[in-house]
């Protein structure tokens, strides 16, 4: 379906019914509405959407919402009426909820015959596990990545990211624009299954090969690598400040010895990797006294002059501040109704046709749900009406 | 789901595409990687004498120390071609940009530095080759403060924000194990290549994509930067526990001891909160005035650690695993190691492991890809020796 090729915006011409809540189907959707894909946000007139934490305004902007309730007859019917005249149909619910629904792939396939079908759900939407719910601290936990995460005492560390869930919405914009590309060349549409746990497993290939050639598992000790060393983060003059320094090699380390110039390190054989690693807890220790007085910022520009691998370990609040993003103009600026003027991340995807200044933030529920009526199915504002007092459709506040 | 599994080898989205990798390390390669799996063909460039460092980095098959037996490597550089070819230096690069008119993408890591020496321009090979889509992968992007800066994984998770949010607070902030940013932005460059074949498709104009793996980091946080905008908090770390102050504060994500292991809890709405209680018979506290608000339970997280780690007693993962999940609807899972993911029974159930013999006649395992596709089956071919198609696509001219 070609909406209109004189948008601006490189996936103009692709509609996406997003069923999506919480990360990663939202972050997924988002990156392809920055690009201009006209995203219809699907959401249950019973839950609030929006919120004073911001979550839902960052991850939802460039989208369409209309309120329909999914569970009843009349809700529905506007549903499948929207999937004849969309591409995408992406969810992220346990398969039961889409199965209390009567949603499936056949289901969709049978209203518009080449509709990509993708879901999100926690475990996949087959298999022993896959009706147990899911969150991206306990997919990542299955996939491995918190043994692979400690102090060196045997206790694994989550990552406090929720992992699962970025690494699942990267894949599926990729997957979704294969399925559309599939479509355009053999005319069929398709069943897409990401299973939020796999994704992280598919970023520890190297482990899964290492511990199935030698039977051996990785106990992690802190930031300490094989193959960078030193490597850690230090703590500098302040409140939690801290610097990331990663040493590849030994001019590097010459670099770096030279600058924190203590005369114990001197005495010390530490010029190749393996000195280095056999003497790793004392110059970490001489390390750390360096930086425990110093600017964490200054410190970072003095080691990257000098050829060292170093950055700041930065917070939220620092995030936002970064002189290096800041001028490469990466954040977008926003002003919300109720909230003023918000600074939020842009797309991390170059080549967006659509420049910030055009991009609209975040619909409330049911903000669109009339124009989407109207123009896209066609009903009367009557017919609207009658649907809303059966609380099929809601137009919002 | 039979049907579903069944997959479409013989016709994959990216058929005819062909793919020109100049990019060393995983960013640049796992995107190669993803773009083989889909059908293109991909030429990886690789300089005489070693090839691509990840050849001489562990872990190695069987530990034999050799460039074709590199865990690291065969996973990132699956189903190519190794084409043995000196692009940095002046002449080797000419050579190389008379290749570039074969190829519908290029994939490549050269930074200012690079581009400098070499004497590249930014849009250069763009510019001269209409249609071509070529991406650059550099830590930083080419503009901007850090854009001569070295760095390294930690580096980057330093600096993009991740850092500072995984371990204990007050203690050295983690890193997230081996190389999840260039893993990420492998697949944000994925993703970026998809939506510029859909823009090539309808305007026949290539691009010049300039990604930064800072950017893709800073926009992979949930609401790292909203606490700060929205709430005026800084979100910390807290070792396995979520956050403790503001809206997103909540008990229940939290890992605790078993009989053979750890069990990682994600309880992070208001109803698991009280499926909770009604789990470990303490009903009393859902409307207990010490617990009735998500920072109260967040302050009170020892003493709520103490009353689960005693309802689990000395049972072991799975039985609190496949309990918690079935009968009360908890998210959980239990927190496994590379020797039991191997094993883990979904992930054998929706096949997501493949054998590869390797290097000395060693089976190897490897993940495969996080989804499956009623229309797509990724196609994994082996890792190629170094060099071995230099006669193939080099002979041919």
């Amino acid at each position: 379906m070609v909406k209109s090729l004189i948008s601006s915006g490189s996936l103009s011409d692709i509609r996406v019914l997003d069923l999506t809540r919480v990360w990663a189907g939202p972050l997924a959707t988002r990156v392809m509405g920055d690009f201009g894909a006209d995203i219809i946000k699907i959401s249950d007139p019973r839950v609030q959407l929006l919120s004073t934490n911001g979550l839902n305004h960052k991850l939802n902007r460039n989208k369409r919402n209309i309120g329909i309730r999914l569970d009843i007859a009349e809700g529905r019917e506007i549903f499948l009426g929207l999937v004849e005249k969309s591409d995408v149909v992406v969810e992220n619910f346990r398969p039961r909820v889409m199965r209390n629904l009567k949603i499936d792939y056949e289901a969709l396939k049978s209203v518009k015959s080449d509709i990509i079908f993708v879901s999100m759900p926690g475990f996949g939407v087959d298999g022993p596990y896959s009706e147990y719910p899911a969150f991206g601290t306990t997919a990542e936990a299955v996939a491995g990545i918190p043994s692979l995460i400690g102090y060196g005492d045997g206790v694994p560390i989550s990552t406090g990211i929720a992992y699962g869930d970025p690494i699942s919405g990267l894949n599926a914009i990729t997957l979704i624009m294969a399925g559309l590309r599939m479509r355009n060349q053999t005319g069929r549409g398709q069943f897409i299954d990401i299973a939020l746990s796999a994704s992280p497993l598919c970023n520890l290939g190297e482990y899964v090969a290492g511990y199935s050639s030698s039977e051996k598992i990785t106990i992690p000790s802190g930031n300490r690598s094989t193959e960078y060393s030193p490597q850690g983060a230090f703590r500098c003059r302040g409140r939690d400040q801290w610097i990331g320094i990663s040493v590849l090699n030994d001019n590097e380390w010459m670099n770096l010895k030279n600058l924190v110039a203590d005369p114990e390190l001197d005495s010390l054989e530490t010029s190749n990797l393996e000195q280095r690693k056999k003497n790793e807890e004392i110059i970490e220790g001489l390390i750390a006294k360096w930086t425990s007085r110093l600017d964490v910022i200054e410190t970072v520009s003095l080691l990257q002059e000098n050829g060292v691998r170093a950055g700041s370990v930065s917070s939220g609040a620092q995030l936002l501040e970064d002189p290096h993003l800041n001028d490469r103009d990466f954040f977008f600026d926003h002003e919300e109704e109720e909230y003023g003027w918000k600074r939020y991340d842009g797309n991390s995807i170059p080549g967006n046709r659509i420049p910030k200044s055009e991009w609209s933030g975040t619909n409330d529920v049911g903000a669109n749900s009339k124009e989407i009526l109207i123009d896209l199915l066609g009903y009367t504002e009557s017919f609207c009406e009658s649907l809303a007092s059966k609380e099929a459709v809601y137009f919002g506040e | 789901m039979g049907e579903i599994r069944k997959g479409n080898n013989n016709n994959l989205p990216l058929e005819g595409t062909r793919v020109l990798e100049v990019s060393e390390g995983v960013a640049g390669p796992y995107c190669g990687r993803y773009l083989a799996s889909m059908g293109a063909e991909v030429v990886k460039i690789e300089r005489p004498p070693l090839g691509d460092w990840t050849r001489e980095i562990g872990p190695f098959i069987e530990g034999i120390r050799d460039g074709d037996n590199s865990a690291l490597y065969s996973y990132n550089n699956q189903g190519k071609k190794s084409v043995l070819l000196d692009w940095t230096s002046v002449n080797g690069m000419e050579n190389l940009q008379s290749l570039v008119p074969e190829f519908d993408i290029l994939i490549e890591d050269w930074d200012l530095n690079f581009r400098d020496d070499i004497g590249i321009e930014r849009t250069e090979l763009v510019d001269s080759n209409p249609g071509l889509i070529e991406i650059s992968v550099t830590p930083f992007g080419l503009s901007g403060p850090y854009a001569r800066w070295k760095s390294s994984p930690l580096v980057q998770l330093a600096l993009g924000g991740y850092l500072y949010l995984t371990g204990e607070r007050g203690k050295e902030p983690l890193m997230l194990p081996g190389r999840q940013p260039d893993y990420l932005t492998g697949l944000n460059a994925t993703a970026a290549i998809h939506i510029a074949l859909w823009e090539r498709e309808r305007s026949g104009t290539g691009q010049f994509l300039e990604m930064s793996m800072l950017e893709t980091l800073a926009t992979l946080h949930q609401f790292t930067m909203e606490m700060t905008t929205f709430e005026g908090v800084l979100r910390m770390r807290n070792g396995n526990q979520w956050q403790k102050e503001s809206s997103f504060a909540s008990y229940g994500i939290t890992t605790l001891p078993c009989s053979d292991g750890y069990v990682c809890f994600g309880i992070s709405t208001e109803d698991q909160w009280e499926r909770l209680c009604a789990m470990i018979g303490r009903e009393d506290l859902i409307d207990d005035p010490n617990y009735d608000t998500r920072i109260k339970r967040a302050d009170n997280s020892e003493y709520l650690d103490g009353l689960l780690t005693e309802w689990i007693a000395d049972r072991t993962r799975r039985e609190i695993f496949v309990e918690t999940s079935e009968i009360w609807g908890l998210p959980t899972a239990p927190i496994l190691d590379m020797s039991e993911v191997v094993k883990d029974e979904q992930f054998l159930f929706r096949n997501i492991f493949q054998d590869q013999v390797l290097g000395p006649g060693k089976t190897v395992t490897f993940p495969k890809y996080p989804y499956i596709a009623s229309e797509m089956e990724p196609r994994i071919g082996n890792p190629p020796a170094l060099g071995e198609h230099t006669e193939d696509v080099l002979g041919a001219k």
